[in-house]
């Protein structure tokens, strides 16, 4: 245990104080300050700065320009930032959790119906009445009264992290409508907390009381107290397939026996086949359950939901790029798979966005009733600063903007937004239009936002449309085509509705429709003639199909034209770096780690970290002055999957006493030469060589890039990773 | 494009680990022992250890203080629901507990070692809803009546107890939260999965932030999916610092120390000597047995018994077996059958081991 208490271990420390905390399991470092306003006012902590291991002084001094911006729109427009984030996150959680309810609204009622049901048919067996409910054990003979109602959801999803949200949800639905309920995760049903484990949360759940032993005798005089006996319990199981078996089929048999005391109605969650409970539970079990069926959406349909409701609705002010989108994509459908990390990857991509842009607070504008009003207040009050850094924007640089001034800003966000507006319009209009053809909202919202396809486009107008071959949009727009007459009435339809905001497309659209609905007049009208008359002619059936085919034509003109003119990507508009987050790679950093491909990184390019002048100049050869356990990862990488410690040791030994970078090309020979040895500096005992090895061994174990040796072995460790 | 990126370094890792395979098969194998260096003395070993300069520790201290930029971020993000999780090469120990007293100086933080053995989290979070309890009081915004009943000691509390309360669902009080600085959570002592559970639980809690540092390339195994996008929700950061792992490797065995000889000795030994001494003198026995003999396979049981009666260390057969099973309990002695089919004991133990645990039993 001595060398954590090395005098010198307090130089890197700031907090020298607590060695001895250093092996305490765990300690408070400090209690919470009073929290004052005045502190707040002068802006960020300054109050502990003598803790720095440096004098700020130096940095002080050549504090550029872009510093001195940001120091200045650190104290005043910081927490308008952070206030701005506050809102519009949770306007975005909100709507996210609407739509998800929405989407399960159906399902959730069909339940609860079930669940009412299935508690008067509990209750027409028998009413339990206090002298039964009393006794130790309520005999019950016939077996169609120990039937468990069991309704098994399934949820479409093999991912089951979607929906434990779900059923909260649905646990909350049955709350509001009067069910006492119990959720109960898969990991309780585990063979160490055995049935008991399950009990008590139930009983926490339900009696809000954690007893010492866990008896469902409290749980059915609980119950059979007056307030409580009108109402049926839910039981809602997360996930069946990740249940043990045997607790779970314990469980459900006590609880059928008590089924007439206490009317438990079961929900379980199914991932997989209607098979699940068969292979899961024995006979005795399954004989119990009464089950009913129920199914969820799937998580692209939610995925679409969420796309719909909260990134393309006009008054959310937050943006993703194109790059920004398609990983977003990428994660969903190749890596992940669920919704709750894309909602989470929203969600670091909001808090990265305020962070990173400084005018981001203007973003708040969007969310408000009059924008343009709001904007023009906000710009006015803008610094000289921060208005140049609005203009100097990489987008606005692109267009050249007349003047600088805070009128012309509002004005350009306003048109912002109006440009975003006919976006979204045109993008669901192409949803809509792929919606048959089972084209995902995602696909068409990531292709809809690639700047170069709309550059493309805007270059070329000679070649027509130019909308790139095999793409969603393409598809979409040639889907129209095809469509049957019903259906297109439908889409128009729908379109009507998505165009309002645009009029020159919306009146377009509304002649579409009166050429349909005159076309469809035109039909009952022949059909009627072709009732009197008994025998349509093929004829008239060929001009009827001429009339629609036109309509399906011009539908799809319609539509390449609102693509042309209108599917915008907001990365072509000036300031969209205000409200649009595109930085990929800053996303990606903090949604995964990958610590393991990094950490050797850190090892074999240890100088471009540390920027120090001593090892900056070797061009990947070891020097000397390396760090030590840098050293000897780059030394490991030369040998297989066994590193013989004795070889390792001294190369590393050949590496840090030779001087010149000569060292390198001997310790690739055999080392142990004699010739090593009379090179040795003096100044470097063996001692401290071997117990720099050491440390730089153990250094390696933590990171857990080596494994230790084994008994069999005992003279070499092993290699864990083998490339990046 | 991206997919073709992928295979491509799906095959460079596998040809990697193959090529490295066949290194270590086909190419002279190195025999030489770790014996063969010249060994300083353990005690001189560990001096040596504790007065390792600091390589470049001018840059590591820059390297901090570049650090020290993203700190109001690190605290917003927190503040936003994140967990942050820093990882990279270098003890992050000192960094992280300068951010927490600089940055986090409105919330109480306590701090979980992960790098010692053995962590009994119950009392950790037990430390946590006291120093919460201490914080929402200060803040005077809850009713006392409320509050009082709380206030019977955490310690009798049971964990989800603990858990609800640090779980407040006060959405009101939502800016008031405890930090917890958890160096290596993917250390020894909270590597199992049990207690990842917990404190996932934890970083689940409305009053709770977590801020931890990581250092296995594997840690990641730890977490499934539930309790990386739902409970932890991190923000990952790579913060490598090249500081030395002074205080995280302490309990490592130097792999110099006469190649963990000593320990296994030394761990021996203290099995020993809760025994009697009449085990001991049997377990010498077999010691010098096998020190005598180096060569054979072991001791035959029947000889042993004969040796051991003759020293009266032993009155029956039964006896000896008994002694003989609590030895094989705590895997001192091993038995494997000679070419004759007798039953040989031996002590697996290198000869250096065994007169090492001589002298101390002695």
């Amino acid at each position: 245990m001595a060398p954590s208490a090395t005098p010198d271990s307090s130089s890197s420390s700031p907090t020298s104080d607590n060695r001895e905390n250093n092996l305490q399991p765990f300690f408070v470092l400090h209690k919470a300050l009073p929290r004052k306003s005045e502190r707040k006012a002068t802006g960020p902590v300054k109050t502990r700065r003598k803790i720095d291991l440096s004098p700020a002084s130096p940095k002080s001094s050549e504090k550029s320009k872009a510093d001195r911006i940001e120091e200045y729109e650190d104290c005043h427009y910081k927490p308008l930032r952070i206030e701005a984030f506050d809102l519009v996150w949770s306007r975005i959680e909100t709507s996210i959790q609407d739509v998800l309810r929405d989407i399960n609204n159906n399902v959730f009622n069909e339940i609860h119906h079930w669940v009412s049901e299935s508690f008067t048919a509990i209750r027409s067996f028998e009413r339990p009445n206090s002298s039964k409910v009393n006794r130790l054990y309520p005999i019950v003979t016939d077996i169609s009264c120990k039937q468990l109602f069991t309704g098994l959801v399934f949820t479409k999803n093999v991912e089951f992290v979607d929906d434990l949200l779900t059923f909260e949800e649905l646990g909350l639905h049955l709350k509001s409508h009067g069910c006492h309920v119990a959720n109960l995760s898969s990991l309780e049903f585990s063979a160490k907390n055995g049935i008991g484990g399950c009990l008590k949360s139930l009983l926490r759940q339900f009696v809000r009381v954690t007893p010492d032993a866990a008896d469902i005798a409290i749980l059915a005089s609980w119950y059979s107290e007056r307030e409580n006996c009108d109402n049926p319990l839910v039981v809602i199981i997360d996930d069946l397939e990740r249940c043990n078996g045997s607790v779970l089929a314990e469980f459900l048999l006590m609880l059928s026996e008590w089924v007439v005391s206490i009317p438990i109605i079961l929900i379980m969650g199914v991932a997989t086949t209607v098979d699940a409970p068969r292979n899961i539970l024995p006979s005795n079990a399954l004989q119990r359950l009464c089950p009913c069926k129920f199914t969820l959406g799937s998580p692209a349909e939610r995925m679409d939901a969420i796309i719909k409701g909260v990134l393309l609705k006009p008054c959310f002010g937050f943006n993703v790029g194109y790059k920004v989108a398609g990983f977003l994509r990428n994660y969903f459908l190749r890596q992940d798979g669920t919704l709750t990390s894309f909602i989470r990857a929203l969600k670091i991509a909001c808090v990265k966005h305020f962070l990173a842009e400084p005018l981001s607070f203007l973003l708040e504008g969007i969310l408000d009733e009059d924008s343009h009003y709001f904007w023009s207040e906000k710009c006015a009050l803008l610094p000289e600063v921060m208005l140049k850094s609005a203009f100097d924007l990489p987008s606005c640089k692109r267009d050249k903007m007349a003047e600088q001034t805070g009128e012309n800003l509002a004005n350009g966000l306003s048109e912002l937004k109006r440009l975003r507006k006919n976006w979204i319009s045109a993008v669901l209009c192409l949803y809509e239009a792929g919606k048959c053809h089972k084209i995902q909202l995602l696909d068409i919202f990531c292709e809809a936002l690639d700047p170069d396809f709309f550059n493309k486009r805007a270059s070329d107008h000679q070649s027509g449309l130019g909308l790139r071959k095999g793409g969603f949009i393409c598809q979409a727009v040639r889907k129209v085509r095809d469509l049957p007459v019903a259906r297109l009435c439908q889409l128009i339809k729908i379109w009507e509705k998505n165009t309002d905001g645009i009029t020159e497309i919306h009146s377009k659209v509304k002649e579409l429709l009166s050429m349909l609905k005159f076309e469809d007049n035109d039909k009952s009208l022949k059909q009627d003639l072709s009732h009197t008359s008994k025998r349509p002619t093929s004829r008239s059936h060929l001009y009827k199909d001429k009339g629609t085919k036109a309509v399906n034509e011009k539908a799809a003109i319609l539509l390449e034209c609102m693509v042309r003119d209108y599917l915008q990507p907001i990365e072509c508009t000036p300031f969209h770096e205000i409200i649009c987050f595109s930085n990929v790679d800053i996303l990606q950093s903090a949604l995964i780690g990958d610590p393991r491909r990094t950490i050797q990184v850190d090892l074999l390019k240890s100088h471009n970290y540390l920027q120090c002048s001593c090892c900056s100049k070797s061009n990947n050869s070891l020097l000397p002055s390396m760090h030590d356990t840098s050293i000897m990862y780059t030394l490991a990488q030369e040998h297989g999957d066994l590193i013989n410690l004795h070889d390792w040791y001294q190369s590393f030994k050949g590496t840090i006493t030779c001087p010149t970078i000569k060292g390198k090309h001997k310790m690739k020979q055999s080392p142990l030469s004699k010739k090593r040895k009379t090179n040795e500096s003096p100044d470097i005992s063996e001692a401290s060589i071997q117990a720099r090895f050491c440390r730089a061994v153990t250094e390696l174990q933590i990171t857990g890039l080596l494994r230790m040796p084994s008994k069999r072995r005992p003279d070499c460790v092993q290699r864990v990773a083998f490339g990046l | 494009m991206d997919e073709n990126d992928g295979d491509e370094d799906e095959f460079g890792f596998s040809r990697n680990y193959f090529l490295a395979k066949e290194l270590g098969g086909s190419g002279k194998k190195s025999t030489r022992k770790i014996s063969d260096i010249n060994l300083v003395d353990e005690q001189e070993l560990s001096t040596a250890a504790s007065k390792i300069i600091t390589k470049h520790e001018k840059e590591i201290v820059s390297l901090m203080n570049r650090y020290k930029n993203l700190y109001p971020k690190w605290g917003f993000e927190l503040r936003c629901g994140f967990g942050l999780l820093m990882y990279g090469f270098g003890s992050k120990k000192a960094l992280i507990e300068d951010f927490a007293s600089t940055a986090l100086t409105d919330s109480g933080v306590v701090v979980i070692n992960g790098y010692l053995q053995s962590i009994n989290i119950k009392h950790a979070v037990i430390t946590l809803a006291e120093v919460l309890w201490d914080q929402l009081k200060s803040r005077q915004r809850h009713p006392s009546g409320k509050m009082s009943k709380v206030q019977q000691s955490f310690s009798s509390q049971s964990m989800d107890d603990l858990l609800a309360f640090l779980d407040g669902s006060n959405s009101k009080e939502n800016d008031c939260y405890v930090s917890v600085v958890i160096h290596n959570i993917d250390g020894p002592g909270l590597r199992d999965s049990d207690t990842q559970q917990y404190l996932a639980r934890i970083a689940c809690c409305s009053h709770v932030r977590v801020v931890a540092s990581l250092d296995h390339v594997n840690a990641p195994l730890l977490w499934d999916k539930k309790m990386v996008h739902t409970q932890f929700s991190w923000c990952w950061y790579h913060v490598p610092t090249f500081a030395p792992y002074k205080v995280e490797g302490v309990f490592f065995p130097l792999i110099l120390t006469n190649g963990g000889i000593t320990q296994s000795a030394k761990t021996a030994a203290i099995v020993l000597q809760s025994l009697t001494p009449n085990a001991q003198s049997i377990f010498k026995v077999i010691t010098e047995h096998q020190l005598a003999h180096s060569d054979e396979e072991g001791i035959p049981v029947n000889d042993l018994y004969n040796i051991c009666r003759e020293r009266f260390l032993v009155s029956s057969q039964v006896t000896l077996n008994s002694h003989l099973t609590e030895f094989k309990d705590h895997e001192l002695i091993k038995t494997r059958r000679r070419a004759d089919g007798q039953d040989c004991i031996y002590i697996p133990l290198k000869s250096e081991a065994l007169e090492k645990i001589l002298q101390e039993i002695g």
